[in-house]
């Protein structure tokens, strides 16, 4: 019997321990990796930033991706998940794309573009979740995902008006999309199969990781860049 | 012995009653008044910046295009970068890091949504505003606010950081220094 649905946190409590357990990893990931986002990429891109103008729209940038990390450590918290399991360096491995400092303004430019599409495949797959305080709180990030890869792609059009702001914004995109689709996960994973199974999520990870593939290069072609081999998924 | 106490509840509580009674965005495009001024020239003068000329963005694309401007200021940025940096290590001294931090990041989404919101009526009142700006106009506001509240947590009442919220309490947008001039919204 996998048709469940769970319309609150405190329904959650008599739901099945798998289930329960399968919200959880995901609720501790996604606040994990907000905030691993924020303060590798967003809080430092500030600094690079050309003008007071792109100074100021990252500054909200930022912002809203630590207020991803609380919405989530949020429903963490209600959920019974201690807070310290919600930041990085607490046993949840981050994404191998944190391991890598902003150096500059195209850098960050790049993640935004491609990076953030990956972020907004990821919280497209909630939209329909059966675990609905976790549908709610995907459909709440949204908008602002869909803004930050917007804000990626007005600076793509800025940075491709001269041929050397191309080439430094090619070249980002040639040193972080590699690490991009391993985002989604193994091809067998075991917590996507029980994602799945209770409805939690819909899609597999090489469906994600394809729909990815094919949008990012869309979004890069619209910009005149070309997108790098891939690596093989984790 | 460490000093390091718990986070001031009181002073969280009052700058959360500062930002909801500010008047986010209302006053953008009016003529200067002098306590504008004089909130203006002491914001300066806190940061070094003596006998500047105090301009004004008449609408949205003329913030906009100051904003954009090649020529702005970088010492200003700069200098407050520095003043806030110093006044996190003030504060992260006083009180429990992780525990300062949860209050700041706290502060400023709670903050973050109610100025995204005021800046977009001022922007729906005024018009012609294009639709990042509204973000980049809560990024400013959402700054200022987090700026003050690592100043006050360090225990400093008198910063610029003090005066520049003040702008923004009146209801106005300190856009930044270009050349000579600190240009107001």
């Amino acid at each position: 019997m996998t048709d469940i649905i769970v319309k609150t946190v405190e329904e959650l409590k008599d739901a099945p321990e798998e289930y329960r357990e399968a919200i959880g990893k995901l609720v501790i990931s996604h606040a994990v990796n907000e905030l691993y986002g924020a303060q590798v990429f967003d809080e430092p891109a500030i600094a690079y930033a050309p003008t007071p103008y792109a100074k100021w729209l990252t500054c909200r940038v930022a912002m809203e991706e630590y207020g991803h990390h609380v919405r989530f450590k949020q429903l963490g918290v209600q959920m019974g998940i201690p807070e310290e399991r919600m930041v990085p360096g607490t046993g949840k491995k981050p994404l191998s794309i944190f391991e890598f400092p902003l150096k500059t303004w195209e850098e960050f430019v790049a993640i935004k573009l491609l990076a953030d599409l990956a972020e907004i495949l990821q919280v497209e797959d909630l939209l329909h979740c059966t675990f609905h305080p976790l549908r709610n709180l995907a459909r709440a990030t949204m908008p602002e995902e869909r803004f930050h890869a917007q804000f990626g792609e007005d600076f793509s059009a800025e940075l491709v008006k001269t041929p050397d702001g191309k080439a430094r914004l090619q070249a980002a995109v040639d040193e972080y999309y590699p690490y991009l689709p391993s985002f989604f996960g193994g091809s067998k994973s075991r917590n996507n199969e029980i994602f799945r199974k209770w409805k939690i999520k819909q899609r597999t990870n090489d469906e994600m990781r394809q729909d990815f593939i094919t949008r990012a290069s869309e979004v890069a072609a619209k910009y005149g860049l070309t997108l790098p081999e891939v690596r093989q998924a984790a | 012995m460490s000093s390091v106490v718990a986070l001031p509840r009181a002073l969280l509580d009052t700058l959360r009653v500062d930002v909801r009674a500010a008047s986010w965005f209302a006053a953008l495009g009016e003529p200067l008044t002098d306590g504008d001024r004089s909130d203006a020239t002491a914001y300066a003068e806190a940061l070094g910046f003596d006998f500047l000329e105090i301009g004004l963005a008449r609408d949205w694309p003329d913030a906009e295009r100051l904003l954009k401007a090649p020529d702005w200021t970088p010492a200003w940025w700069d200098r407050e970068e520095a003043l806030r940096r110093s006044l996190l290590a003030d504060a992260e001294a006083r009180y429990p890091e992780a525990a300062l931090w949860s209050a700041l990041t706290d502060l400023t989404t709670d903050a973050g949504d109610l100025v995204h919101g005021k800046a977009a009526t001022a922007a729906a009142r005024l018009g012609s505003a294009a639709p990042a700006s509204i973000h980049v106009a809560a990024g400013a506001a959402s700054q200022a606010i987090y700026q003050l509240a690592v100043a006050r947590l360090a225990g400093q009442s008198a910063s610029p950081f003090e005066s520049k919220f003040r702008l923004y309490a009146a209801g106005r947008w300190p856009l930044g220094i270009l050349g000579s001039r600190l240009v107001l919204f």
